[in-house]
């Protein structure tokens, strides 16, 4: 059980020309560790996280995780795939505007297959762990601040119990005492539920803690493992 | 929380737009709903007055205008041609005829109108110079009284029903007796009663009966049997107008076609079902424009409900973007944007029915008042003229028309707006033609957004 990036090339084609973003990118994550992806702004970071959570693929190359190749996937089973394997924290947050904190996080788990009728106690319970509370679970993201926001995207990643958590920048918009608290959040879950967690970062202290380092230069990838 | 409840719920969330949109939808259905009843209610009309149209055909000497003379009367020839045409079951044969003081001892009850007044005050001034004291001493001249010789004394009545017979007893109209019904007027005037005698062109006849139209012009004039009056002036065989009954409505057309070919440019035929449908030609341009409404509302409908939901699905492109990102399913995350297309299209549909129904009547009766202004106008003018242009008193044939005339004022205003299940069905179906328009679109654009939009920044 395993994720494993073989060869990625993601070449965009704009207007000014293709842009060549990732080239010939290899790794591998074991289940259950923690790593941490850092390079410039504009280096990849997304592009990567996001071809690892079929949201968007590869010009180039191959995903496989947990033995299934997600990009020969058909439209619906990568639906599935997001829904079940992956927890994903959007860099932009991406509440959807038109629904509550709570209802949000109600809607991943419906998504998600979770039984209607324990998903707004468990939205509930997972908001309360990211600090969401009160008042603010019926509130629209509209009506949140950023760091709010930031963690009821969070909550939103976490509901369906995800094998995968994919998070860019899940900290950027938070205070260092809130920060350490999520991080410490997302530790917990990959040493004690053996989550497999990616986190885009810009903070070295946090890349530091992780048990590997991903440093994107120029599309390629060079790898630190602690141990 | 599903698809039914969040799509329900997003359009009540933006309240403004939302609004907007359903009462752009609303007015479109409220324009369908009573253009229909509008439409229905007009055909309704329309088809009662065909169906209660008799199966009579006039036929008249070409030339004549309502019956007044002019033109030669028909031939005894022409007679048999028309009694010998197929489907003609019966036939009321008429004859006209003026009585003036030379050949009667009655005096006319009816006085000249304004017309001849004005033309007798010229010819006095010239004259003589007249005050207004010689004025009211002069004499007024007498119009001639009206005959009318038939074989059937109710086609004298003004409506079509039996004539009403005051006092006496009818005469019978097939034979040929010097019997006569006195008009009311005619009989106060010269102090008539049921067994009293006149002369007309030297002969005596006596009053059998004495009959009241309520119409001036009628209530004025004498009816006897048509051989009796053709016997005493002289024109046997001669008649100058005949209503031709036709066995069904189903062979007006043809038989009206057939005399046409047989009498040739001789006479006017004219058909009750020819003078109804022409009386209802407004109307049908009604029914037409009313139709052509509910065209335009429903296509207005369908694009005001089909660009609104463009419109909101091109604006949350991320959001939908999003649900796909997080495990939306392409049937959940459409089916979310149908049933806010549906939502804002019940409800526009519902307030729209609402209004459609307390506007229809109004509409109805506005849309056919000013279709009918015109020919109301055309009625009172061509009446007028009839007046004017005779120093003599309208003979029954004037009835008739002006019968025809206020058929058609009484078509317009007895038009009234029913609202039909049929009406509501159909408005319902136009309504869900636009909602699947509005929604079916706006659906495949939805399946179409890819889970990577939401990467987008915008
Ligand atoms: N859909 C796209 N079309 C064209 N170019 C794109 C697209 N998405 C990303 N890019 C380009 O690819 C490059 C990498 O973008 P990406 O968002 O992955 O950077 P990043 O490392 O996440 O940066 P940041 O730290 O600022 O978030 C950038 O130059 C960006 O302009
Ligand atoms: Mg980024």
């Amino acid at each position: 059980m395993s994720l494993e990036v073989k060869n990625i090339t993601k070449t965009f084609t704009t207007s000014s020309g293709d842009v060549t973003v990732l080239k010939d990118v290899s790794f591998t994550i074991s289940n259950g560790e923690f790593v941490s992806i850092i390079g410039k702004s504009g280096s990849g970071k997304s592009t990567l996280l996001s071809i690892l959570g079929a949201l968007d693929s590869p010009t180039s190359g191959s995903i496989v995780v947990d033995d299934a190749n997600i990009e020969k996937l058909k439209g619906h089973e990568q639906t599935k795939y997001r829904a079940k394997k992956i927890g994903f924290v959007f860099q932009q947050y991406n509440l959807v505007p038109n629904l509550t904190a709570l209802e949000n996080v109600v809607l991943a788990l419906e998504f998600g297959g979770y039984p209607a009728a324990s998903r707004v106690d468990r939205a509930t319970a997972l908001l309360a762990a990211v600090g969401i509370e009160d008042d603010q679970l019926t509130r629209r993201p509209s009506r949140l601040s950023g760091g709010q926001q930031q963690r009821v995207s969070i909550a939103r990643a976490l509901a369906n119990e995800p094998a995968y958590i994919l998070a860019d920048e899940p900290t950027g918009n938070l205070d260092s005492v809130t920060g350490k608290k999520i991080f410490s959040l997302l530790h917990d879950l990959s040493r004690k539920q053996n989550t497999t967690i990616v986190v885009v970062t810009h903070d070295l202290d946090i890349a530091g803690k992780t048990d590997k380092t991903f440093t994107l230069v120029d599309g390629k990838i060079t790898t630190k493992t602690r141990s | 929380m599903n698809a039914l409840t969040r799509g329900v719920k997003n359009t009540l969330r933006s309240p403004v737009r939302s609004g907007a949109i359903i009462l752009m939808f609303a007015i479109s259905i409220a324009l369908i709903v009573s253009m229909l009843v509008a439409r229905s209610s007009v055909l309704a009309k329309i088809n009662e007055v065909k169906s209660t149209a008799g199966t009579n055909i006039t036929i008249r000497p070409a030339g004549t205008m309502g019956g007044m003379g002019g033109g030669d009367p028909l031939t005894a020839a022409q007679l048999n041609t028309i009694t010998s045409t197929s489907h003609i079951s019966s036939t009321i044969m008429t004859l006209t005829d003026q009585l003036s003081s030379d050949n009667t001892n009655l005096t006319s009850s009816l006085e000249f109108g304004g017309f001849g007044r004005a033309q007798r005050e010229t010819t006095n001034s010239s004259s003589e110079s007249s005050t207004s004291e010689n004025k009211s001493t002069e004499t007024p001249r007498t119009p001639g009284i009206t005959i009318t010789g038939t074989t059937d004394v109710n086609s004298a009545s003004t409506d079509g029903s039996s004539l009403s017979i005051s006092s006496g007893k009818t005469i019978d109209a097939s034979g040929s007796d010097t019997v006569a019904l006195v008009g009311t007027d005619l009989a106060t005037k010269n102090n008539l009663s049921v067994g009293s005698t006149f002369t007309a062109y030297s002969k005596t006849f006596t009053v059998s009966g004495i009959y009241n139209t309520g119409n001036r012009f009628t209530d004025s004039g004498i009816i006897m049997p048509l051989k009796t009056l053709q016997t005493i002036t002289d024109q046997a065989g001669v008649v100058s107008s005949v209503v031709a009954k036709v066995d069904s409505s189903d062979n007006v057309a043809a038989t009206v076609a057939s005399l046409k070919s047989s009498l040739g440019s001789a006479a006017d035929i004219t058909s009750e079902i020819e003078r109804a449908e022409s009386s209802v030609s407004s109307l049908q341009g009604i029914a037409s424009l009313a139709m052509t409404g509910v065209i335009a509302a429903a296509v207005a409908g369908a694009a005001i409900v089909l660009l609104a939901m463009i419109m909101v699905v091109r604006e949350r492109r991320k959001e939908i973007g999003v649900m796909k990102a997080i495990g939306g399913t392409d049937g959940k995350v459409v089916g979310q944007f149908i049933i806010e297309g549906l939502t804002l299209t019940v409800f526009g549909a519902v307030i729209g029915m609402v209004l459609g129904i307390l506007v229809s009547g109004p509409m109805t009766t506005s849309l056919v008042s000013s279709q009918n202004t015109s020919s109301t106008n055309r009625t009172s003018q061509q009446l007028s003229g009839v007046r004017t242009s005779t120093n003599s008193s309208e003979a029954p044939g004037a009835n008739f028309i002006r019968g025809g005339f206020n058929q058609i004022r009484d078509n317009a205003s007895q038009v009234t707006a029913s609202l039909t299940p049929n009406i509501l069905l159909i408005a319902a179906g136009v309504t869900i033609f636009i909602a699947l328009i509005g929604t079916a679109i706006p659906a495949w654009l939805t399946a179409r957004v890819r889970p990577a939009e939401v990467l987008r920044t915008e």
